[in-house]
């Protein structure tokens, strides 16, 4: 077994073929949604196999590309219904609901890592109990609590606290495994320099725990973005509904637009995409943890 | 001077409208819930500013609120039984059944509708909205399945099933993914126009399931005929395989509803023919299961005289004139074809006619838990896993069973 | 070792604690029992009064002159009637009242006004009930209805029939009830104030030992709760037996009311005689048979009642006596003072924690425990509005599902499964989560390794191509993997034939369909899995590697010992959630095979959608759900024992 350095480094040109084996699995699926929303027509497209297909004929056949290139299926979507709009209060919603989310979830999370208390593990075991429950049901009661009780129907509010406390589970379990990984000397010092709580937290182990936070705020982000039922059913008002429940008015019951559903899914998918590029620096930055360590 | 003048105008203008609102009878705001998009909304949109200029007057406003299909009934069964729903609502009668059970949901209106107004409507429409001798809505419109063809593969619209066997084995050629017919045969919805022509159907007078009747198995043997015999259909069907198929022009013929013309492709010539008749079943004619949008009230509506008074409008014949033509929908109203704009319109007038021998789909609560066995049975008959009449039997006793688990003694 | 407070004052306060919420509940209890019972009484009367009232308007031919005068003398006698009406179907017409507000240009006959809309309403949905019942041969809708009227009394209505089918209805309005006894406040004061001082003398007797206060405590609460009890027997028994005689009573006082009243009809009589003892109906005018044929109460059927109601008596007070117990013992044992010391000494977790926990129990808790609710019930769509009490069925549905072992059958073509029973199901769910899980996991950790390599170029590139499957609503990422698996269309079955291969039926067997919707399901979960490691890998420091490497650790070696140990903490919970995430995952299932061929690649939550939502058995599919999640939560209990994730590191 060397020890060079140079035979630890894995050679690059096979990582790079397995990587462009799997984009291309990850894309071809896509490239057919690309494809529906730029066609200009409605329908899901199907391969077209010529007679006495040979290999060539259907290599071709399968290969996604629109016959006419259009982007009418944009406009429409743009212009049919105020989805800007939807996009806009899909917008606040989920930013609101990552804010909220990511706060309180670092501070359960930080209590569940540092402190040990009596209920700690009860705490924690339900935040994952609270995910076992089949939502089939839960509908109605949520209705009665945020509608009725709350008031808070046609708010961005209600929603945004539904978004919130839905994501909260997963995000208070990864921030709380990360922070188990954070060193404690570091804070003790600097307990012992007279920092307050609240300044160790912020000063010192948000710093370290970006990459999770930046997860978690991702995962609240999605949770948000994506979720139409609840959003359908609390929002009264027209100019209130999101994004994802103007996308449903595509392919609800008889009719089925796939060309629009395909371009609003493509518009819906560019702020996750451009969310993840800002992210994803937080994600590789590995700058911290084992350094101080050693 | 011009300007104390134009203070003057605003200053008569706001005491007018200040009078105005002192004497005039509280405003009525009333909310519609529908499930449109597109040109139907907007046509919507159009009766709804009608009628609201028609009764300012009265004080009275109608606003809508589109939902999507998808959340509709979930969005009416947690608001509408706790008093936030809307005044009216747009839907179908697959659910009247369940909701008149479940109760505080829908209005019973006959105490309001009389026999000039039942009588305005294609009588089986209202037939639809009737449950247990108590109608529940006025009919909006209907959706059956008739035939599209290709005009480019298909000259003359085939008249029988022997003609249509014939006509689309021409034109199958499997091996380049073409197929004479295309629809969704293994879906129960769509089978039912061989079902019902064959005089079977899944519930009897009294509500009992009658799935393994010898009608109902005669149906499916047709099918079957069809899919592995003669081979003109395309496997695993589904509604996204036969649009696809009908755009790429590698379906001649499809069976399907007024909303599959707005997925039709630019530049496909189609036409639209009844039906045809069914030879195997004494040359009765192919027979559509009907659904009916209805114009239902709301149980916590707190005007529902002013509800009524929209819900007539916009069944009457200038609103659904403007649904029709505008809407693109296929109204219940039967004078509304008289409309000389409305006749000259071949899309309507075929559907029209292929109406006539449509059945109203059963508006049972229990007509829900069908689907699913209805379903297996059927492709469990097409994959060839078991005769049709086994197929049938297993899905009688599931239905049985389920009924009976729901209708409980109390 | 603090001395501490005395625990004889402890217990002292415990023990008031506890008689009053136990005296307070049982009174509250008894009082609410009582008031049921007054309005049972009225309304039992009300039913003989109005069931009385519909034979008389039927034998009254239901229309004209004679039924108005028949109504009136019927009505007029009753004092206890405020209005009678009787409505025909036919033409909208109210044919008789008796209501102060039907006189002059209001008398009957007349047609009903517009706000009379809910009398009409009413008539329908008595005939639609009446004629379903008949039909299906069940008591399912009430014939007769009971509601409170504005003023106070009952409003009542039953069908009025005519040659076997119902035409109208009749309705009346009784005088508001009597006012429900009050409860014994005084009674149940003094016992508090007798037991607490019986106690307090008691443990002067005892002193501070611990056992000796305890069980000096329970005796006397548990002997005021016998005391509490008795009372409330006595009380409702008392009320019971009124009932029977105000029944007993009223139905021949209505036969001889009802008998003159048809003197106005036929004079001469020569009627069939009266059938009084089937007027004591319940609300599907099924007779009770309580009131004997000559109007005296059936002793034994009485006593029969009374039992039930007695043991019902004594469960309530013993629940209300536990948790008086339970009470007591909080505090007398010292588990209150230790809590209260404990949230103070660990208030600042407590802080930070009581935000999320407190929006989960509002937001999450609460509704399941609705869920948990209806499992034990069998509600369905027919019986919505019905109250608790008469959907209860206990553990029934539990008994149902999990005691159906109907998994397969040997037939003489071989075994053939039941797909629709659960333990197929849940096969199929463990199957469907297992795979996914692992392809996730394993693939992402796997892509986010390879994109961690450090100097590889376009990696950020390849990050975000790989995390866009997850970007797209998958609703129609879904519909394109279902197409891709399409028999002739579809793209896989292309490859396959290009490469010589025949064409598979990919949804005609079960094995096939299931792999096509892991397939679908584990290219969605792969971004994830891969985000959540690409984060985990940045807490491990370059230096661990470098060390292994002076110690010459083999790579795998490195990945085992300081790779796989350091990712534990996230890659932990992201599999148990994924583990729950993917048993509950509905969506794939039932838009990529819809359950095909024949339901056996359903999943547990597909099937509970299924019955709640095709079939209306909110019950049953609450149970069931319920049995999902009690799967998961021991599936969490036993992973978390195997990594002790709670413990961290």
């Amino acid at each position: 077994m060397s020890t060079s350095r140079r035979s630890q480094e894995f050679p690059h040109l096979p990582l790079h073929l397995i990587l462009l084996v799997y984009v291309v699995v990850t894309l071809y699926p896509l490239l057919w949604v690309f494809t529906i929303g730029f066609s200009g027509q409605q329908n899901l497209m199907i391969v077209d196999i010529p007679a006495n297909a040979t290999f060539l004929d259907r290599l071709r056949a399968i290969m996604p590309w629109p016959a006419h290139l259009s982007v009418s299926n944009f406009t429409s979507v743009f212009t049919e219904q105020p989805f800007a709009r939807w996009l806009l209060n899909s917008a606040v919603i989920a930013i609101a609901t990552t804010v909220l989310g990511v706060f309180l979830a670092c501070t359960s999370a930080y209590a569940f890592s540092r402190f040990r208390f009596p209920g700690r593990r009860v705490g924690l075991m339900s935040f994952l109990v609270s995910q076992m429950f089949p939502g089939t049901l839960m509908m109605i009661p949520l209705y009665i609590i945020i509608v009725q009780v709350l008031g808070l129907g046609s708010t961005y509010l209600g929603l945004i606290l539904v978004y919130s406390i839905t994501a909260i589970p997963f995000c208070v379990w990864m921030l709380k495994g990360y922070f188990d990984t954070i060193p404690r000397e570091l804070e003790e010092s600097a307990l012992m320099d007279g920092a307050s709580a609240a300044v160790i937290f912020y000063r010192i182990v948000l710093p370290l725990a970006k990459p999770a936070v930046a997860v978690t705020a991702l995962f609240s982000f999605m949770t948000a973005w994506n979720e139409y039922i609840q959003a359908a059913t609390f929002m009264d008002k027209i100019n209130m509904y999101t994004a994802p429940v103007g996308l449903k008015f595509f392919v609800g019951g008889f009719e089925q637009q796939w060309g629009y559903f395909a371009a609003g899914a493509i518009v819906t998918s560019i702020p996750i995409v451009a969310l993840f590029l800002f992210l994803q620096k937080y994600l590789i930055s590995g700058l911290t943890a084992g350094a101080v360590k050693g | 001077m011009k300007q104390r003048n134009s203070r003057l105008v605003i200053c008569i203008a706001l005491g007018l409208l200040c009078g105005v609102s002192a004497v005039a009878a509280p405003p009525v705001e009333l909310v519609v819930w529908h499930a449109y998009r597109g040109g139907e909304a907007a046509a919507l949109e159009k009766v709804v500013a009608a009628y609201n200029a028609a009764r300012a007057g009265a004080g009275i406003k109608v606003t809508t609120l589109p939902v999507p299909y998808d959340a509709f009934a979930d969005k009416i069964t947690a608001a509408v039984p706790r008093g936030r729903g809307p005044d009216m609502f747009i839907f179908a009668q697959d659910r009247l059944g369940g909701w008149v059970e479940a109760g505080k949901t829908i209005e019973p209106i006959d105490f309001f509708v009389d026999q000039a107004t039942k009588d305005r409507f294609i009588a089986t429409t209202v037939e639809a909205m009737t449950y247990h001798g108590t109608i529940y809505a006025l009919p909006l419109n209907y959706k059956v399945l008739t035939m599209v063809y290709n005009k480019k593969l298909v000259t003359k619209p085939p008249k029988t099933t022997g003609e249509l066997v014939q006509l689309a084995k021409s034109l199958t050629d499997a091996s380049t993914g073409r197929f004479g017919v295309a629809y969704w045969y293994t879906n129960f919805y769509y089978h039912a126009i061989l079902m019902n022509a064959f005089g079977g159907g899944v519930f009897d007078a009294a509500g009992k399931p009658i799935i393994n009747s010898p009608e109902n198995v005669k149906s499916v043997e047709l099918v079957m005929k069809w899919a592995e015999k003669d081979k003109f259909l395309p496997a695993e069907p589904s509604t996204v395989l036969v649009t696809s198929l009908f755009n790429d022009g590698k379906a001649a013929i499809v069976f399907n509803g007024p909303w599959f013309l707005g997925e039709i492709a630019q530049g496909v010539d189609y036409g639209l023919a009844p039906l045809p008749t069914v030879d195997e079943a004494g040359g009765k004619p192919m027979s559509p299961w009907m659904t009916v949008e209805g114009v239902f009230i709301a149980a916590g509506s707190k005007n529902k005289d002013a509800a009524y008074d929209f819900v007539k409008y916009l069944t009457d014949t200038p609103a659904t004139k403007i649904m029709a033509l505008e809407g693109r929908q296929t109204p219940a109203n039967k004078a509304v074809y008289l409309d000389p704009q409305v006749a000259a319109d071949p899309i309507l007038k075929e559907f029209r006619q292929q109406v006539e021998v449509a059945v109203p789909m059963p508006n049972l609560a229990e007509m829900s838990m069908m689907w699913t066995p209805m379903t297996s049975a059927m492709a469990a008959a097409v994959q060839k896993s078991a005769t049709p009449k086994a197929a049938l039997d297993k899905a009688q006793a599931e239905v049985v069973e389920a009924v009976k688990l729901l209708r409980k003694q109390r | 070792m603090s001395p501490g407070p005395s625990r004889r004052r402890r217990f002292a306060a415990g023990m008031v604690a506890a008689l009053i919420l136990g005296a307070a509940l049982s009174q509250w209890m008894l009082a609410r029992a009582r008031a049921q019972e007054n309005r049972f009484r009225a309304s039992r009367v009300a039913v003989v009064t109005v069931s009385a009232l519909a034979e008389v308007a039927e034998r009254a031919g239901g229309t004209g002159d004679g039924l108005r005068r028949a109504v009136a003398a019927f009505a007029g006698g009753d004092s206890s009637l405020v209005a009678a009406r009787v409505m025909v179907l036919d033409g909208v017409s109210l044919e008789a009242s008796t209501a102060p507000e039907d006189r002059g240009e209001k008398a009957a006959p007349r047609r009903l006004t517009q706000d009379e809309k809910p009398i009409y309403d009413q008539a329908q949905r008595l005939r639609a009930a009446v004629e379903t019942n008949h039909q299906e041969g069940a008591a399912r809708k009430p014939e007769i209805e009971v509601a409170s009227s504005a003023s106070g009394g009952l409003s009542l209505a039953a069908p009025l029939e005519k040659d076997g089918s119902v035409v109208g209805l009749v309705a009346l309005e009784t005088t508001p009830l009597p006012a429900a006894p009050h409860p014994d406040w005084l009674f149940s004061g003094l016992a508090v104030v007798v037991a607490a001082a019986v106690f307090w003398l008691m443990a002067l007797a005892t002193g501070e030992r611990r056992t000796m206060l305890a069980l000096v405590a329970c005796l006397v609460l548990v002997a005021v709760m016998v005391v509490l009890g008795r009372q409330a027997f006595t009380a409702v028994s008392g009320d019971r037996r009124a009932t029977e005689s105000a029944v007993a009573s009223a139905v021949t006082a209505e036969e001889g009311r009802a008998a003159k009243a048809l003197q106005e009809v036929a004079p001469g009589g020569g009627l069939k005689p009266l059938q009084p003892a089937s007027w004591d109906a319940d609300l599907f005018r099924r007779p009770l048979g309580v009131i004997g044929a000559d109007g005296k109460v059936d002793q034994a059927k009485f006593e029969q009642g009374l039992a039930a109601g007695a043991s019902s008596t004594a469960r309530v007070i013993g629940a209300i006596a536990v948790v008086a117990l339970a009470l007591l013992l909080f505090v007398g044992l010292g588990a209150a003072s230790r809590l209260g010391a404990t949230i103070s000494k660990h208030h600042q977790a407590y802080t930070y924690t009581f935000p999320a926990i407190f929006g989960m129990l509002l937001l999450v808790f609460l509704p399941f425990l609705y869920g948990v609710v209806l499992a034990f019930t069998d509600s369905s769509i027919y019986t919505t509005q019905a109250p608790l009490s008469q959907v209860w069925v206990g553990l029934k549905n539990f008994v149902d599902i999990l005691g159906d072992f109907h998994i397969a059958k040997s037939t003489a073509a071989g075994l053939v499964w039941n797909y629709q029973n659960l333990y197929w199901t849940l096969g199929v769910t463990i199957v469907w989560t297992v795979t996914n899980v692992a392809y996730g996991v394993g693939m992402g950790l796997f892509l986010a390794l390879i994109l961690n390599t450090k100097g590889l170029v376009f990696r950020p590139i390849y990050r975000v191509i790989f995390v866009m499957p997850w970007a797209m609503p998958n609703y129609i990422t879904a519909l394109i993997w279902k197409g891709m698996f399409h028999q002739q269309f579809g793209v896989i079955n292309q490859i396959i034939q290009m490469f010589g291969g025949t064409p598979v039926a990919w949804f005609e067997r079960p094995a096939t369909s299931l792999f096509a919707c892991i397939a679908t399901n584990a290219w969605l979960s792969v971004p994830f899995m891969m985000v959540i490691c690409l984060g985990a890998l940045q807490s491990i420091s370059a230096d661990l590697y470098e060390a292994a490497r002076v110690d010459g650790a083999t790579r795998w070696q490195q990945f085992r010992s300081i790779t796989l140990p350091s990712l534990k903490p996230a890659l932990v919970p992201a599999v148990i959630l994924s583990v729950i995430w993917t048993f509950n995952m509905f969506n794939i299932i039932y838009i990529v095979s819809g359950g095909d061929p024949e339901h056996s690649t359903e999943i547990m939550i597909t099937q509970a959608y299924k019955f709640a939502f095709e079939q209306y058995r909110y019950g049953y599919a609450a149970a069931y759900s319920m049995v999902i999640f009690a799967i998961l939560l021991a599936y969490g209990v036993w992973q978390n024992k195997v990594t002790k994730a709670t413990e961290g590191i």
